[in-house]
């Protein structure tokens, strides 16, 4: 690479959801700026929250996202319960986590196949590299047809589902209901515990980091719904006091907001925190795949999250059917509760990681106040950072490598514009030496 | 993965967004069609989950309706399309599986034979794509244009008019 300043300009990366761009300055030694640029305009979901019904929360807030709208209505929802004082049935929580498990399935099957794999394999697109390698399309297509079926049969449609209310479910499905989609999750478990191998063989990028991990930690489970937030660094706190802790501040070249650790500073929410601080909470299948696979934690290279992901997808079909195995429909598919005067909060682990919502609300019911933040705008400066810290050892590459392995290196947070303001443009600007 | 029979029905699908006025008009004519045709067919009111109509239409008899915007063409027009045979303008945009459009789908359907045995399109010429939920007047006559050809291209595959023995 010479010395003399260059720029390299993507205008759209492709393969992330929604729409961003990304502005690298840097010289033969240096990375000197990283700006990851979220243009798509704010979308003022927490303004017009607010006059609305309580109850319609968790509707409104899955439009948010078509990928993974059950988690906006998770959050939702239990932020609302916690600010009316209401505990769901043990039989209710169970069902939550199934429909949990159909969006993980669904979500990270569309982004392994779909957004990530073409990446390892050297392909602009899936439907490039299904050309020679269809039965990894095809075996991904049959895993999340199976994720859709689960949120078919007990959301009521695959895309933002509409059988989620405060306090349980409108309809909850019959054992026989249950039984009927056995054999298709066995079938797409297989192919799950498949694609694990199938992704712990791709050639990764050595790009081992340093994070701050954050998620949900629960004793009794792989987290979902509940836990506390945890993180690698000694972060131990309820979700109440999560604005104790994490900040949200502005910074000029995004339209989503940037979340930072007040204490110190970027952390990392999503599959890899969650991988690495609840590994023992995962199934026993999950875990004899992952010691066979040598894939043990604290996994830091973000190239290797595609495996994370089909591991936790694989986690997901032993939760679905162990829930199925032990469901017994609920005495009511939800619980009532007068409105009243009160705030709350809660967070939920998204596919992308970590989702917090807060509301307030007054006597009638009506939401005077609400609070989301969304997993990839915690990621935003840990993307950011990630960036810089990396290109210093990739710098021998000729510029159209650098700029494809940066692109890689966003697709490997899976990150969603849409939700975070709502990504990608990507501008490498190369400096002559000494010149900033 | 399993082996089912295929059903023999046509598949109605519908591809768009109720709540952004003309970009509705494909569930407003499935919601028709459905009172209308009833068991004839099979509906399916398709969200954006583009992925996902490769395994929903594998092997089957499709129709599918969605609202375009077409340049030279007026709002209004309904354009019938041989979905296997005719080309479509690839996505305006390929940044996201949001962007997976239907000749992706297409596509895709072709590299791992989930190609439907048949597919028509209905594409409804719009204008209006603002949030709301009514058609604009042009829209609403070609979906009523798309209600009759569909529920004649139905009604002709499931054997026509009904045989009697009166004369």
């Amino acid at each position: 690479m010479s010395g003399k300043g260059k720029t390299i300009k993507v205008d759209y990366l492709a393969r992330v959801e929604g729409e961003g761009a990304l502005f690298i300055r840097y010289d033969d030694n240096h990375v000197h700026e990283v700006q990851l640029k979220i243009f798509e305009p704010p979308r003022f979901f927490e303004a017009f929250l607010r006059g609305r019904d309580y109850t319609e929360a968790p509707d409104i807030t899955a439009r948010i996202c078509g990928i993974c709208p059950v988690a906006y209505q998770m959050s939702a929802l239990h932020a609302m319960e916690d600010a009316l004082h209401l505990v769901p049935t043990s039989e209710l929580k169970a069902l939550r986590r199934l429909l949990y498990c159909g969006e993980w399935i669904e979500s990270h099957m569309l982004h392994v196949s779909m957004l990530h794999a073409p990446d390892f394999l050297g392909y602009p697109s899936a439907v490039a590299m299904a050309k020679d390698h269809p039965e990894v399309v095809q075996q991904a297509l049959e895993i999340k047809k199976a994720g859709n079926a689960l949120l078919r049969l007990l959301g009521g449609r695959e895309v933002h589902p509409i059988n989620v209310r405060i306090g349980g479910f409108y309809r909850t499905p019959t054992k026989e209901q249950f039984e009927s989609l056995r054999e298709q999750l066995s079938a797409a478990r297989d192919l799950a515990e498949r694609m694990c191998r199938w992704a712990a063989s791709l050639p990764f990028p050595e790009n081992t980091q340093k994070f701050e991990f954050v998620a949900l930690v629960n004793p009794d489970e792989y987290p979902m719904n509940e836990g506390r937030i945890q993180s690698s660094e000694g972060l131990d706190i309820s979700v109440k006091d999560y604005e104790k802790h994490f900040r949200e501040v502005q910074v000029p070249h995004s339209t989503a907001l940037h979340s930072v650790l007040i204490e110190r500073d970027s952390y990392l929410v999503g599959p890899m925190a969650r991988f690495n601080l609840n590994y023992p909470r995962l199934s026993t299948g999950v875990k004899r795949v992952a010691e066979e696979l040598g894939f043990n934690p604290p996994c830091s290279n973000p190239f290797k999250s595609i495996v994370v992901r089909c591991l936790e997808v694989l986690h997901a079909f032993d939760e679905a059917l162990r829930i199925i195995d032990n469901y017994q429909p609920p005495e009511h598919p939800y619980l009532t509760v007068e409105p009243r005067e009160a705030n709350g909060c809660a967070a939920t682990e998204a596919p992308r990681g970590l989702l917090y919502h807060r509301y307030g609300i007054n006597a009638q019911g009506k939401i005077t106040q609400a609070k989301i933040v969304a997993p990839t705008s915690q990621n935003q400066k840990t993307i950011e950072k990630d960036l810089r810290l990396m290109l210093p050892n990739f710098m021998h590459l000729p510029e159209s490598q650098l700029q494809g392995l940066c692109e890689r290196a966003i697709r490997n947070y899976d990150p969603c514009i849409s939700c975070s303001t709502h990504f990608l443009q990507l501008h490498l600007q190369h400096d002559q030496q000494g010149s900033s | 993965m399993t082996n089912k029979e295929v059903p023999k029905r046509w598949l109605l699908i519908s591809l768009g967004n109720h709540f952004r006025s003309d970009d509705g008009v494909g569930p407003y004519l499935l919601h028709k069609l459905k009172a209308s045709i009833g068991d004839s067919a099979e509906f399916l009111e398709n969200g954006g989950d583009m992925v996902g109509l490769l395994g929903q239409w594998k092997g089957r008899r499709v129709c599918l309706v969605d609202a375009v915007r077409i340049e030279g063409q007026k709002p209004g027009n309904l354009i019938r399309v041989n979905g296997l045979e005719d080309s479509f303008a690839p996505s305006l945009c390929n940044t996201s599986s949001h962007g997976f459009s239907l000749a992706e789908a297409i596509g895709l359907g072709e590299t791992l034979q989930s190609l439907p045995r048949q597919l028509v399109v209905f594409a409804i010429c719009a204008e209006n794509f603002t949030c709301g939920n009514r058609l604009s007047a042009e829209v609403e006559k070609a979906a009523l244009l798309a209600e009759q050809q569909i529920t004649a291209l139905v009604k002709a595959d499931n054997g026509g008019q009904q045989c009697t023995n009166n004369p």
